[in-house]
């Protein structure tokens, strides 16, 4: 352990101060949203919940669960995550590792042509009937195979590898590896943390993507959860616009009614924490790869 | 500079020997290629679609029956009156974002480095991360009653600590709705932005630090020679993406922050007026005209902020 | 790796010609493909025999059936005991597509890519007119005799109002009425109310010194909600004048529509608003407080006056919040305020139509219109409406009495109401008869126990109704959004909301008069004229078909 001097004491402990200021700030809110979705509804609607339930309660999870389909949409959200992660990570650093080696002829050619897709888009529409001419409409791939590729990630990867020491790969190259065997024997390991983080972005933006399934599958069986929670919530709560489009049609309260059963900001709440709570899960089990101290420094010699 | 060195081996006849180099590095070639067509086929293929911002494109008709109409939406988009104000509110608030949101999660990242209680850290982590994955309505939600005049904990703090007399309607002033936007942009989304620093300081080799703390140099004086240079490049290469999002003002965070019409003259931006004056009306040709004037204003900042880093030694291409 | 290497030729070929016929995806004619959203085959047993069953017109069929709004799910079919009763017996089965939160993009994709749903609901107006344009909707009129329910109950001239210009029916109305409703008004809060000795709450001055009183006693109150976006002040518009409920951006004048702008009362209106936002009489939040913190405010008591577009049914909400912990408080609904002078009998701040809320559709992918049209008809009959609003027969009610009121049975009165929510009775009703519905709920209403009684009901049925005026004439004056009015439109819109903001945050009634002066000049030369002229058009023309 390193010794501190005491301007560096003074300033471990302002450091430790405002990181706990921050932490608060940053937990708050989130931690207010768990507690309101164990809090009835209507007890919600009386404001003034804060740090604990007042009227505590699984009601808002109850309507949450009770649909037969969520095991199934959890299913496929898993599958889709793990399956398009690990692919998309892969690709990517393949991609990544090839554009970061100063040899390669029209380097420059592809990077500006990889970074122009970032910009430059055609919209939904021809995007959806290539999907479909592929036959991928209703198929699980659709979920997975658009984002094989992210020019973003590429992006980043390349920056890690470009950092790494230039010796490395050529001295395993010397010792007869190609390049595929250096990307996944010699640049990998070391690029622990970038990985992980690629990982966790990729993750997390399969996890929270409702849209794709929203719009490229109408088979009940393949919906992942963030589609299906969007599906029960907007069966279990009365928002604005219903209110504004029906509220003048006396009779549609009959269906208003039976939706006010359970107050909607509760239940926000609860499907928020059924969406999000598996993916937070992911980052404290990925926090080992930030681990200071992959030693470069020994493999360079 | 490879192309010209390129066009210059060209030039003198050499391109068997071009060819030859090539098939001598087949083997990258090979991991580059195929992504390569992926991205020609999911990006490219459907890229035809830019074309419908000269049509007048009808929905029913598809994209070989909308007439073409040049650059009409153009110059609907141009010289719609709030253009100017629109335009300004986009780069401000840019701006902004650039130079109080781009530092915050950088600074973050080596804040949380600097902690020793590997638990505290861990948690802290976690924890500030949390935001990112509350919806911005939610988010909304929170911000409206924190700053909302009746019984809000900002008002009932400022009254308390006699500050203010009468409680003040924060989302209805126009001189706060910058600082609350990109407040709040920045407490939601710095965490997660600060992971991809953290990996990059975690990359670090730990002998540097030891040989500096033997030179007697203190924490302050080892992130300033040690660990900013070491997260240089990474630091460069989002700075030059940022630069290339100038036109990226912002959409969901304004259209949730900003429902007070009377910040329209601060709160309107080129995504937030597209939507409303186009993809609400199905104006989709109007809507991919502005796409398109975006991304291309996009791509030349974007080399811009490329040549500019290239002096700097990082660069995309 | 090798594998991949023949790729690269392959795939640009293979893409070339996808390309192509991915253009042509965008054309009409494109066949269905495998795409289609939801589509089953109909079973060969039921498809064979396309006989309806016993004592109903109803043809067996299947088919898709997708609402177009993103806050929308359809409950799957058969899951319940109402729709497992409609499969078994009347042999109609249907599959739900969901908008999953982006109706607009799954919309424009099933069009783009010609596989739409065989039926849709979605608002009147102009994505109903581009879809009859492009020859996709199905026509009732040769049904409409051969199935009677609809025509007997909508009536001739609500027929003709929906009607296209080429003279055809093409959509199937929701909600459609005959009889007044509406759920805006006047809610006062029951114990300040008391607590300041009850004072007259007529006029806007009684309701201008009432709010000042209650401000100055009760300084952590509102007196005055008005609702998410300000929308009661638009209810409170409705008592400057008589007879004239508030007309979305435009004035009626003898036989044509004026500029809103220059509207006498709305001028009054919103001078009268800004004073009460300046006194700080009107919830300072009123542009930013989400619903829930309006209905925060109304739950805990702590709103005075509360004006709004509904108040029938946040008010029931409150009442019984406020009462649960002090059964002397409460929101009781008042006759609404209006200017002194005005008679206040004809003081009408609501407005109804008779083609209801919105419309469904049968596009041409449907196999058998016919047998769908057979069902939506038998949906909005009496016996359709009584089983998709009260549940099947034998469920919470085994019989009717002599107008067709259906009596509940033990169990429609003893099981709560969590229980009965996993029935979605109510949810499927995609045709509903406004009349028919009110009239009978009323008379449910009755069967109940006095301490049950609908707080909503009766609002609507002591106020509510009795204050609405008919505003089937003004219905569809809305421009294709694309065209050159719809851009018109957009703006004056933009230009209303912006000014609606500014009078009521104006320092002094001067400046409201100047704000609202320079929105008209604004909006003339935004092209209000031509908007006007063309509503005016539209609206002469639905008065030509009325008659």
């Amino acid at each position: 352990m390193m010794k501190l001097s005491p301007g560096d004491k003074v300033l471990q402990v302002f450091i430790y101060l405002l990181l706990l200021l921050l932490g608060f700030i940053t937990l708050y809110p989130f931690w207010n949203s768990l507690v309101i979705s164990f809090n009835t509804g209507s007890d919600t609607a009386l404001g003034g919940i804060t740090f604990w339930p007042r009227s505590p309660t699984f009601d808002n999870y109850m309507v949450v669960f009770r649909d037969d389909r969520i095991s199934q949409a959890f299913l496929i959200s898993i599958l889709r995550t793990v399956v398009g992660t690990v692919l998309s990570v892969l690709f990517t650093a393949v991609l990544a590792y090839g554009l970061s080696r100063q040899e390669l002829m029209g380097r420059k050619f592809y990077m500006v042509f990889c970074v122009i897709t970032m910009y430059f888009s055609g919209g939904l529409i021809p995007t959806f009937l290539l999907m479909r001419e592929f036959g991928m409409m209703d198929t699980f791939w659709v979920l997975v195979i658009p984002g094989l590729i992210s020019v973003y990630n590429m992006i980043i990867f390349r920056t890690f590898f470009l950092g790494l020491p230039a010796g490395l790969a050529e001295s395993a190259r010397i010792d007869g590896c190609n390049h595929i065997g250096v990307l996944v024997r010699i640049i990998l390991p070391i690029s622990g943390p970038v990985v992980a983080t690629l990982s966790l972005f990729t993750a997390v933006g399969h996890w929270n993507d409702w849209f794709s399934a929203s719009i490229y599958i109408n088979n009940p069986d393949l919906i992942p959860i963030q589609t299906l929670l969007k599906q029960i919530l907007n069966s279990n709560i009365v928002t604005d616009q219903l209110l504004q489009a029906i509220g003048s049609s006396a009779a549609a309260q009959d269906r208003l009614a039976l939706m006010q059963s359970v107050t909607s900001k509760s239940l926000i709440m609860a499907t928020t924490m059924v969406a999000t709570l598996p993916i937070i899960m992911v980052y404290p089990f990925l926090q080992k790869y930030f681990v200071k101290g992959v030693l470069i420094g020994s493999l360079k010699e | 500079m490879e192309i010209e060195r390129r066009a210059l081996n060209q030039a003198k006849g050499s391109s068997v020997t071009w060819w030859f180099r090539w098939f001598r590095q087949w083997d990258i070639q090979l991991m580059v290629l195929p992504a390569l067509l992926f991205i020609f086929i999911f990006s490219y293929l459907p890229m035809y679609g830019v074309l419908m911002a000269f049509q007048d494109y009808q929905l029913f008709g598809g994209f070989f029956n909308s007439p073409w109409v040049g650059f009409k939406h153009f110059e609907a988009f141009f010289n719609s009156p709030d253009f100017w104000t629109v335009m300004r509110n986009t780069i401000v608030i840019s701006l902004l974002k650039l130079c109080i949101g781009f530092p915050a999660p950088i600074l973050l990242a080596l804040l949380l480095n600097e902690v020793r209680n590997m638990m505290f850290k861990r948690v802290i982590q976690t924890v500030s991360y949390l935001p990112h994955f509350l919806s911005w309505v939610i988010v909304g939600g929170f911000v409206g009653s924190m700053l909302s005049t009746d019984n809000g904990s900002v008002n009932m703090l400022l009254m308390n600590l006699h500050l203010t007399s009468e409680p003040i309607s924060f989302l209805s002033v126009p001189e706060y709705f910058w600082g609350i936007l990109v407040g709040t942009g920045i407490w939601k989304e710095m965490g997660f932005a600060a992971i991809v620093y953290l990996a990059a300081i975690a990359g670090i080799d730990p002998h540097l630090y030891e040989a500096a703390s033997i030179d007697g140099a203190g924490r302050f004086k080892q992130i300033q020679l040690i660990t900013l240079p070491c997260i240089r490049p990474v630091i460069i290469i989002f700075m030059i993406l940022a630069v290339g999002n100038i036109l990226n003002a912002g959409f969901e965070d304004i259209l949730i922050l900003a429902t007070n019409p009377i910040l329209r003259d601060v709160s309107d931006v080129i995504d937030t007026y597209v939507y409303r004056m186009g993809i609400l009306n199905n104006r989709y040709s109007y809507a991919a005209a502005a796409g398109l004037f975006k991304a291309v204003v996009s791509v030349g900042l974007l080399a811009i902020a490329n040549r500019a880093a290239r002096k700097m030694g990082s660069s995309l291409w | 790796m090798k594998r991949m290497k023949k790729m690269p030729l392959l795939s640009v070929v293979l893409c070339t010609v996808l390309l192509m016929s991915g253009c042509g995806g965008g054309n009409n004619a494109a066949v269905q493909s495998t795409a289609e959203p939801g589509k089953e085959p109909a079973p060969a047993g039921t498809a064979a025999v396309a006989t309806p069953a016993e004592g109903t017109t109803v043809k067996p069929v299947s088919f898709s059936y997708y609402s177009n709004y993103d806050w929308d799910t359809t409950e799957p079919w058969g899951d319940d005991s109402t729709t497992r009763w409609i499969i078994d017996t009347l042999k109609v089965n249907i599959t739900p597509v969901q908008s999953s939160g982006a109706a607009e993009t799954k919309f424009s994709t099933m069009i783009a890519s010609g596989s739409l749903p065989d039926v849709i609901m979605m608002d009147r107006g102009a994505n109903v007119e581009r879809l009859r344009q492009a020859g996709l909707l199905v026509s009732f009129d040769e049904y409409l005799d051969k199935y009677p329910n609809l025509k007997k109950n909508a009536g001739e001239a609500t027929l003709n109002m929906l009607r296209s210009d080429d003279g055809k029916l093409y959509q199937f109305p929701n909600w459609y009425t005959s009889s007044p409703n509406g759920n805006g008004g006047w809610l006062v809060n029951r114990k300040i109310y008391k607590e300041l000795n009850s004072p007259k709450l007529e006029t806007f001055d009684d309701l201008y010194a009432y709010l000042k009183l209650v401000k100055e006693k009760y300084p952590d109150v509102v007196p005055l909600e008005v609702g998410a976006k300000g929308r009661g002040i638009d209810t409170m518009y409705g008592g400057f004048a008589e007879n004239k409920p508030y007309l979305s951006k435009a004035n009626p004048v003898g036989n044509a529509l004026e500029s809103i702008f220059k509207d006498p009362v709305f001028i009054e209106n919103m001078l009268f608003a800004s004073k009460l936002f300046r006194e700080k009489l009107i919830s300072q939040d009123v542009f930013t407080q989400t619903s829930d913190q309006i209905t925060e405010k109304l739950n805990t008591g702590r709103v005075a006056v509360f004006v709004d577009g509904d108040v029938a049914n946040p008010g029931r909400g409150a009442n019984s919040a406020l009462r649960a912990a002090d059964p002397e408080a409460g929101y009781d609904i008042i006759w609404p305020i209006h200017k002194a002078g005005l008679n206040a009998e004809k003081i009408t701040p609501n407005n109804y139509n008779s083609l209801g809320w919105n419309v469904l559709v049968i596009t041409k992918q449907a196999e058998d219109p016919e047998a769908i049209f057979s069902y939506l008809d038998w949906a909005t009959g009496d016996d359709g409406q009584r089983i998709l609003n009260f549940g099947r027969q034998g469920l919470y009610w085994d019989e009717t009495d002599a107008d067709g009121v259906p009596i509940q049975n033990e169990r429609g009165l003893t099981t709560p109401q969590s229980e009965k929510d996993k029935e979605k009775i109510g949810r499927f009703n995609w045709v509903g008869n406004t009349t028919f519905i009110d009239k009978t709920k009323a008379k449910m209403d009755a069967q109940l126990p006095e301490d049950k009684q609908n707080w909503t009901t009766l609002a609507q049925t002591k106020v509510a109704w009795k204050t609405s005026r008919n505003f089937t004439e003004f219905v569809n004056l809305d421009p294709l959004p694309d065209s050159e009015e719809g851009t018109i439109a957009t703006t004056v819109n933009d230009i209303y909301l912006e000014v609606y903001a500014k009078a009521l945050y104006a320092k002094s009634d001067e400046e409201v008069q100047q704000l609202l002066k320079k929105a008209d000049e604004d909006a003339e030369r935004a092209g209000y004229a031509k908007l006007l002229k063309f509503q005016t058009e539209r609206w002469q023309n639905n008065l030509s078909k009325m008659e």
